[in-house]
């Protein structure tokens, strides 16, 4: 079925939050969640009306069995389930074997010294590689970010793609600033973060309000994210 | 009530896999989130069922998270009631009716008013004083549905009512309800 009439998406919407919504309707409904924006935006305005409803609920303590089975289930199992995603491995061991190609071709060329490379393979959910991030790994100085973006992704409007840092599993993601669409981009950062991109884990994408996230982390969804593979 | 700004700096690390941060998200929202399945589950071993399938579905999701569409404690409830009621409306689940009926009870439309049971945030109080509006049925059933995940059919059964008046309730209450906060929200 589909949700046209907007008095009638609206009442559906309503009637999904509340929890009246129910059986097959109710599984329709969320199907055409996955793929209707603007049918999202009217449940989370739903969702935002009757929220209060939760704050007079008294909290609980659960027992600590129920974190343990959490943690089994996602912390031990599958820390990174990107990491264990074969296209993952397939695409960044595919671009690794170009980019040490162009590397060998390189040193060939100039024998004495080859500077290392770090190159990050950048997917979404979906696994494809989206984009890719490398630059020369030296000790000192401002490293310029080269970025390839492919594809033609659409940025909508009011919003900015911020490019960020995982420095280690325990610490805050560092901004490295923001990004556009264009298919060949530098992008030089600070020469106090050229210790620690060097050694970072990895690089993730977020969208964010324009003019970059206002927390200083990231705050919208993750497009793409890749781990850091030197070369 | 946890913070929502300190929830927000810990969902943010959560989207790059920090394991520490997804305990101490847990750690800062599982009391309210087990309350709230809880009240819809009614029965504590299929209230933590739900919240382990929660937080492992808010740990795989927790990318699509939009800071501008709701709060991220709103957003984690949301999917706690979901879970809870899909609980709920599992074929052969056995329920106990007479705990409906005491909720009923609890719910009653004579109860004091929705005002004094909210909370006290801005919204709480936005919401409180449109619920006023409404007729004791419409406020009755809506938070009976809502807090209690009670359906079109259990409402009709325990508020001994026909079906389509129980619908007609709810459909007209949510509608007045949506007006009185549009309004208040741009007043």
């Amino acid at each position: 079925m589909k949700y046209t009439n907007p008095q009638f998406r609206d009442a559906v919407s309503a009637e999904y939050v509340l929890g009246t919504l129910q059986g097959a309707a109710r599984r329709r409904f969320e199907r055409s969640l996955k793929d209707d924006p603007r049918l999202r935006q009217l449940v989370a305005q739903w969702q935002n009306r009757l929220a209060p409803l939760d704050e007079l609920v008294e909290p609980v303590q659960p027992p600590a069995r129920v974190w343990r089975k959490i943690e089994d289930r996602i912390v031990r199992a599958g820390p990174r389930r990107w990491l264990s995603d074969m296209r993952f491995w397939r695409a960044a061991s595919f671009i690794s074997a170009a980019c040490a190609l162009l590397l060998a071709v390189y040193i060939v060329q100039q024998p004495p010294r080859a500077p290392e490379t770090m190159v990050v393979v950048m997917s979404g959910d979906q696994g494809t590689p989206a984009m890719t991030v490398s630059w020369p790994v030296k000790p000192s100085g401002k490293p310029k970010l080269r970025i390839r973006v492919m594809g033609h992704p659409d940025m909508p409007p009011g919003t900015s793609w911020e490019l960020w840092m995982l420095p280690g599993s325990d610490q805050k993601p560092v901004s490295l600033g923001l990004i556009g669409t264009a298919p060949m981009q530098e992008l030089a950062i600070p020469a106090n973060l050229a210790p620690m991109i060097n050694r970072a884990t990895g690089l993730a994408m977020s969208q964010e309000p324009a003019g970059g996230s206002p927390t200083g982390l990231p705050t919208g969804p993750v497009l793409y994210k890749g781990l850091c593979t030197p070369i | 009530m946890a913070d929502n700004d300190a929830i927000a700096q810990l969902m943010a690390r959560c989207v790059l896999r920090d394991q520490r941060a997804f305990r101490e998200l847990y750690r800062h929202t599982c009391a309210k989130l087990y309350a709230v399945a809880l009240r819809i589950v009614r029965r504590e071993d299929w209230a933590e069922e739900v919240l382990q399938e929660s937080f492992v579905n808010i740990w795989n999701h927790i990318a699509e998270y939009s800071a501008a569409r709701s709060a991220p404690l709103t957003w984690m409830t949301a999917i706690v009631r979901n879970r809870a009621l899909d609980w709920l409306r599992r074929p052969n689940l056995e329920h106990g009716d007479e705990d409906y009926d005491l909720l009923v009870e609890a719910v009653a439309d004579d109860a004091p008013g929705p005002e004094l049971i909210l909370g006290a945030s801005r919204d709480a109080r936005a919401l409180a004083e449109c619920l006023k509006q409404l007729t004791g049925n419409q406020r009755q059933t809506i938070i009976l549905a809502y807090s209690h995940g009670l359906s079109h059919g259990e409402l009709a059964q325990h508020l001994k009512q026909p079906l389509g008046t129980v619908k007609t309730w709810i459909r007209r209450g949510l509608d007045r309800l949506k007006g009185c906060m549009d309004t208040s929200a741009a007043g």
